[in-house]
């Protein structure tokens, strides 16, 4: 999907959480981010949206299983485009992930 | 070029033409009138000017020329505005998937009727219909030269299937550059006194926007104007493309970064932007209803002939 030396691809996320404290403004509409972001990318976005000081530990859901990959790659494994708006909802990592650092 | 299945049946095609077309009859009768005062010759033919050569003096001119030494010598009118209806006007309508969202799909369909419809009264010129989204090749739908007859947009409307997976702006403005060379080649009239117009129909979400600036940059250097038509269907329920914010990860000094680490070594600093402040088109109009349409289109075509106008 990606092409090499092509433009980046990016997709139309609209993030959703069913933790009150983490929520994002209700009037927040999609955000187009590149395809090629992982998980740690992601918890990078919403943490800046939220302000928050100190940064939260932040997990993705794709249609209920948790994202492992970059978005481009779910979004292949499933047979979706980029041409949707994809609904993600994020919770809070129970164990944080020791981690490296990857986009 | 080789020929490509229809996306549609041509039953449906037929439905789907006789639906939107009726839809935006009483409209379409509108931007017919408004776009007569812009295009048409009557209007156009005036003399207008400060120019060093020309067809008639400017008498306004004359005194400042000798005061100044027959220094400010743009003494001369010509005519501005092209006297014939030597007009080719291509509608590029967005055959993406991103389409169907929130009903997108169905204002394009109902701009595609309008300006057909319009423009086949109006008789400006040639009319050429494309569609596009990430087959290997825009779709000609109608091409340049061809006469818009009754059976014209039912066969238009077969060409749209709203399911492409992808939304190639690039390649639609390559091709679309070489469609206007051929048309101009072929065109009624040899002169300069041509004039090709490109309106794009799309919900407006695609990437590769510096590529396509230079492009765009392109066709103006051929005098080819742009006019991209962003239908924002989405816009009465709170998520217009107005507010649309694009988040990008740029590459910055390590000294200056708090982001995150990048994986090559270099950091990587997150930026929200808004999305359509890196709109490549310089003319762009978000219409959210099609009845605004003959409006924002009649202003974004006076603005532009203004341009033209005044750096000829
Ligand atoms: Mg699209």
């Amino acid at each position: 999907m990606a092409e090499t030396g092509g433009p980046q691809t990016q997709v139309r996320l609209q993030l959703t959480t069913r933790d009150r404290k983490l929520a994002l403004p209700e009037s927040l509409g999609p955000i187009l981010v590149p395809s090629s972001l992982r998980r740690y990318a992601l918890s990078t976005l919403v943490n800046n949206l939220l302000g928050t000081e100190k940064p939260i530990p932040l997990e993705f859901l794709i249609n209920g299983s948790y994202l492992r990959t970059s978005v481009d790659d779910y979004l292949t494994a499933y047979g979706f485009s980029a041409e949707t708006t994809l609904a993600v909802e994020y919770v809070r990592a129970l164990v944080p992930p020791t981690h490296v650092a990857s986009f | 070029t080789t020929e490509q299945q229809p996306l549609t049946s041509p039953e449906e095609a037929l439905r789907l033409w006789l639906h939107y077309s009726s839809l935006t009859h009483p409209l379409s009768l509108i931007l017919a009138e408004q776009l007569r005062l812009i295009l048409s010759p009557t209007q156009a033919t005036r003399l207008r000017g400060d120019f060093r050569t020309g067809k008639r003096l400017n008498i306004k001119r004359i005194i400042p020329y000798i005061v100044s030494n027959y220094k400010r010598d743009k003494i001369w009118m010509r005519r501005s505005i092209p006297s014939k209806r030597n007009y080719q006007i291509m509608l590029a309508v967005d055959d993406s998937k991103s389409m169907t969202e929130g009903g997108a799909h169905a204002l394009a369909f109902e701009t595609l009727a309008l300006l057909c419809k319009s423009l086949s009264m109006l008789e400006v010129g040639e009319v050429c219909v494309v569609s596009f989204g990430d087959e290997e090749h825009v779709r000609v739908a109608h091409g340049f030269g061809a006469p818009f007859t009754n059976e014209s947009g039912a066969k238009i409307y077969q060409n749209f299937s709203f399911q492409q997976s992808g939304t190639n702006v690039r390649r639609l403005i390559e091709e679309s550059i070489h469609l206007f060379r051929d048309a101009r080649a072929k065109g009624p009239t040899t002169t300069a006194d041509l004039w090709q117009l490109q309106l794009i129909i799309s919900d407006g979400i695609y990437e590769d926007h510096d590529l396509i600036r230079r492009l765009v940059r392109q066709t103006s250097e051929e005098h080819i104007m742009i006019v991209f038509v962003i239908v924002d269907s989405n816009g009465a329920k709170g998520n217009s493309i107005m507010d649309l914010t694009q988040a990008v990860f740029e590459a910055v000094d390590e000294e200056e970064s708090d982001g995150v680490g990048g994986s090559s070594g270099r950091e990587m600093q997150l930026k929200m932007k808004r999305y359509l402040d890196g709109f490549p088109f310089p003319y762009y109009v978000v219409v959210r209803n099609v009845a605004d349409l003959p409006g924002v289109l009649a202003t974004a075509l006076k603005g532009w002939f203004r341009e033209v106008v005044d750096v000829q």
